[in-house]
């Protein structure tokens, strides 16, 4: 760490001399050990070892960033130079700034001395255990890895951040066969911080695979019906992102696009629907320390029992609408609720469960359409059968004021808690 | 004596193994309604070794590349191929590399100055704020890259190629009569070149610009289409998604061997006689494809992959391994991203061949149903479904064009839309400012005539 924070020292000192006014930079060094397997074999282990420095000067209010994947002195300090002449060819904008000084803090979390063997064992277990207990399941990809490494946050300011982390990830994606027929696929990510873990009990692991060989007898949905969807914690990041990006993201606040620009502190969803940014919890894995503009992490809530209370904004964001800052950039959390998916699903009657969704970026206003994946009918309140070629569309807004339900199942993948959120309002057509 | 050094170490592998030595420089500038939001550049450098072992793989990369790092890495490698043979072993015996391939890219690389970017991006922006100030926002991105890739294989051979391209991003929003915001952007000029070759006096963009402003104004008062299944003609710049998304990936061998729609469809129709697919290497059409690829990143010399001749299903894309696998010919379509990353089977420029129609004839032909004409993103799974958003496009009532519509989205089964395609129109229009995000995302281009077919349409 001494290392990445002297370089860090000289990266700040070259862009003064330079002749910023004032300078950031984060300096990294990782390594990541990747095991890769597809169509249901490893194929591949590969070792990955980086680093680099990211800087940004101000000049006259003017900004210019610069990145390199060197450590060498020479490379930082021609870097510092490129990052100054760039700022000083730019545009003034007087919400251009660094972060300001809070208490500098060194972090350490998750994993910092891997054991990489224990680890590769579990992703040998893993595909043991899916092959004995869902021999239709073709793992069509997985991408597993641990990754680590040592970070120094440093501005003008005085701020001097350092971090230590490592986490285990596996990516999968896969999908069922049988006699020739296929479904489509799907997928899902998992973080831990337990070599050893058995990764077929981490996530809905058994509850995925399940349902995709369910989706061995889809059928195409015939007809059309406005009705309610359950969004599975697969397909629900789809309306978070329209919620942090399209209406209270920077773009959306700074040009005026948002539909909730004068909502704040109104409310704008049901009051079961509650939507925190963690910066760490009990339920995560991740942790975010210091935000990507350089602050001390802080949980906040975006939606608090169907109110608006804070927006998404960057540091820039908030400076150019006069806003507040997000105290956080982590994981989202949507806070369960009390009923079992069952008695939702029962109580809903008929709609769709929709686990994927394949769609077109939503418009700025939350209008969407798109497929409804790996999706099932809900029919005299059960889960019935699996659809193929059945599209969805909406408005997310509206579907957000009108939530009939929060399930209390939850997904616990290391990186997120999601919920079954159970939406009206949605339009449901198939291929006639 | 460098290079000798690096020859020498991959000679000394038993198998096949490849050290891959790459620098880029990247360049974005972004302009928000007259502010420059993005002044953003970057440089990297690195190095890859990777080497086979009886069926795996083990790779190994770092950002430093002098002698004794190429030395670790390939000790590394190696260490990790070994370490796999030994615990999952799939005994597929030697790969080989058949003969070396040697190859030098001659163009000299050209600098890009950042504030060549900040004056042209501010000034297209200028144009458009003072040309049309009703809008509720604007943007424009200037994209300018260039990388480098030098390729040593076991069998001795060599490439070096250089991999510039540009482009600019225009986009714009105005609030509906009702309050609601309606988007539409698009890539005006740009290519596999450097900034200077395409852009010089920003006006040459401006009636471009103005088309989409109209297409936007248009779309200002857009209604929903009527979802289900419609009657479309489609645009080139949707139907090269097609070719790319809907069928491309389910010809990727490593996609077939996961159990793709396409396995075991080979010779089989499954598209109109009137469709053919190919994956061009770097000529298309008797011109230079977008994004040409001269070598792959295993060391293949690159050919042209067919993929559909007058409707049946001729091949797949392969790397070295799945062409063994299969005994099919390997045409070089094993490409990597980053310096770090291993060389994946990938797209190049993918598109359908033109017909003989013309566009205005397949409008005309329609009774009752749209005409589409832009896409901002698509997904397809490797059951042949797709979906692409559609930002852009028209009703189309009794062979005429109506009303324009609001964002929408089209889905189908790649085999099954394709097999409704009775019309092509006479010209291939490409899209190269996309990227593929398989695992690593990497620039590629799509493109084709416009078609007449059935797809499902999303609406209200």
């Amino acid at each position: 760490m001494e290392q990445l924070k002297q370089i860090a020292s000289l990266a700040l000192s070259a862009l003064t001399e330079n002749g910023a006014d004032q300078a950031q930079v984060s300096v990294v060094r990782g390594e990541v050990e990747e095991y890769n397997a597809d169509a249901g074999e490893f194929s591949l282990i590969r070792s990955v070892f980086t680093e680099g420095v990211a800087m940004k000067a101000v000049t006259g209010h003017k900004k210019g960033t610069f990145s390199v994947n060197s450590l060498e002195e020479t490379e930082v300090l021609d870097g510092a130079r490129q990052c100054v002449e760039a700022s000083l060819v730019g545009a003034p904008d007087e919400a251009v700034a660094i972060a300001e000084k809070e208490e500098n803090r060194d972090f350490v979390s998750g994993v910092t001395e891997p054991d990489k063997a224990a680890f590769f064992d579990s992703l040998i277990r893993f595909t043991e255990d899916l092959k004995a207990e869902f021999p239709e399941i073709m793992l069509e990809q997985m991408i597993a890895s641990f990754s680590g490494g040592k970070r120094v946050f440093a501005n003008t300011n005085g701020v001097l951040f350092t971090e230590a982390d490592g986490s285990y990830s596996v990516s999968v994606m896969y999908s069922a066969h049988r006699d020739g027929a296929s479904t489509s696929f799907n997928y899902f990510d998992i973080e831990t911080l337990d070599p050893n873990a058995r990764i077929m009990d981490l996530g809905m692991c058994r509850t995925m695979f399940g349902r995709a060989v369910a989706e061995l007898d889809a059928a195409p949905f015939n007809g059309k019906f406005v009705g309610t969807a359950v969004f599975a914690p697969g397909a629900l990041p789809e309306v978070i992102d329209v919620i942090t990006g399209a209406f209270t993201g920077d773009y959306a606040l700074i040009e005026g696009t948002s539909p909730w620009r004068d909502r704040l502190g109104q409310k704008v969803a049901d009051e079961s629907f509650t939507l925190s940014v963690l910066s760490r919890d009990p339920r995560l894995v991740s942790e975010e320390n210091i935000t990507s503009d350089g602050y001390l992490s802080e949980s906040f809530d975006v939606i608090r029992n169907g109110v608006l209370k804070a927006f998404c904004l960057s540091d820039y964001g908030a400076r150019r609408t006069g806003g507040l800052r997000a105290k956080s950039t982590g994981s989202v959390a949507v806070e369960p609720g009390e009923e079992p998916l069952a008695d939702l699903v029962r109580r809903i009657g008929d709609g769709i469960l929709v686990c994927r969704f394949s769609g077109g970026e939503p418009a700025s206003n939350g209008d969407f359409s798109g497929v409804a994946k790996n999706s099932f009918l809900i029919r005299g309140g059960r889960i019935a059968g699996a659809l193929t070629e059945t599209m969805i569309s909406g408005n997310f807004a509206a579907m957000l004021r009108d939530i009939r339900g929060v399930s209390k199942e939850a997904l616990l993948d290391g990186s997120s808690v999601l919920p079954y959120v159970a939406f009206g309002g949605v339009t449901v057509s198939g291929k006639d | 004596m460098f290079d000798q050094t690096i020859r020498d170490l991959v000679s000394a592998a038993a198998d096949h193994a490849e050290i891959r030595l790459q620098r880029g420089e990247a360049h974005r500038v972004s302009v928000l309604s007259g502010k420059l939001v993005g002044n953003v550049s970057s440089r990297s450098a690195g190095a890859m070794a990777r080497v086979y072992n009886n069926g795996v793989w083990g790779v190994a990369s770092s950002c430093s590349s002098d002698e004794t790092e190429l030395r670790r890495l390939f000790a590394a490698a190696a260490e990790n191929a070994s370490l796999l043979n030994a615990r999952r072993p799939k005994n597929r015996g030697p790969l080989g590399s058949g003969a070396p391939v040697f190859y030098e890219d001659r163009r000299v690389i050209r600098k890009t100055e950042q504030k060549q970017l900040i004056d042209f991006a501010m000034a297209l922006d200028s144009h458009i704020g003072g040309s049309y100030p009703g809008l509720l926002s604007r943007s424009v991105g200037l994209i300018a890259n260039c990388g480098q890739k030098t390729l040593y294989t076991e069998n001795g051979g060599f490439s070096y190629q250089i991999f510039p391209r540009c482009y600019a991003v225009v986009a714009m929003s105005v609030d509906t009569p009702d309050g609601e915001p309606v988007e539409l952007f698009d890539v005006f000029g740009g290519g596999a070149g450097f900034f200077t070759d395409f852009y010089g006096d920003p006006a040459a963009l401006y009636a471009g610009v103005d088309r989409l402003y109209t297409e936007l104004m248009q779309k200002r008062e857009g209604v929903f289409p009527n979802a289900g299944v419609r009657t479309c003609v489609i645009d080139p710049a949707i139907s090269g998604m097609i070719a790319h998304e809907a069928v491309g990936h389910t010809v990727e061998a490593d996609f077939v061997l996961a159990g793709s729609v396409a396995k075991g469809a080979v010779g089989q129709a499954v598209a109109s006689p009137l469709v053919s697919i190919t994956d061009f290497a770097h000529t298309a059409f008797g011109q230079a494809a977008p994004l040409p690829v001269r070598v792959d990143d295993e060391g293949t010399l690159c050919a042209d992959a067919p993929l559909i001749r007058d409707g049946i299903l001729t091949g797949y894309m392969h790397n070295a391994e799945s062409a063994a696998v299969f005994g099919m010919e390997n045409r070089g379509n094993a490409r990597a991203n980053a310096y770090s990353d291993e060389p994946l089977i990938r797209m190049r420029n993918t598109a359908i061949h033109p017909g003989t129609d013309k566009l205005e004839n397949m409008i005309a032909s329609v009774e009752d149903g749209y005409y589409l004409t832009r896409t901002q993103n698509g997904q397809a799974d490797t059951t042949g479904e797709f979906m692409f958003g559609v930002t852009s496009g028209y009703e189309i009532k009794n062979g005429k064009l109506g009303r324009a519509l609001r964002d929408t989205t089209i889905s189908g089964v790649a085999f099954q839309t394709l097999k409704t395609v009775d019309m092509l129109s006479d010209g291939v229009n490409w899209d190269f400012a996309g990227h593929c995000g398989k695992k690593q995302p990497i620039a590629v281009s799509m493109g084709g005539p416009a078609i007449r077919c059935r797809v499902n349409i999303g609406g209200r």
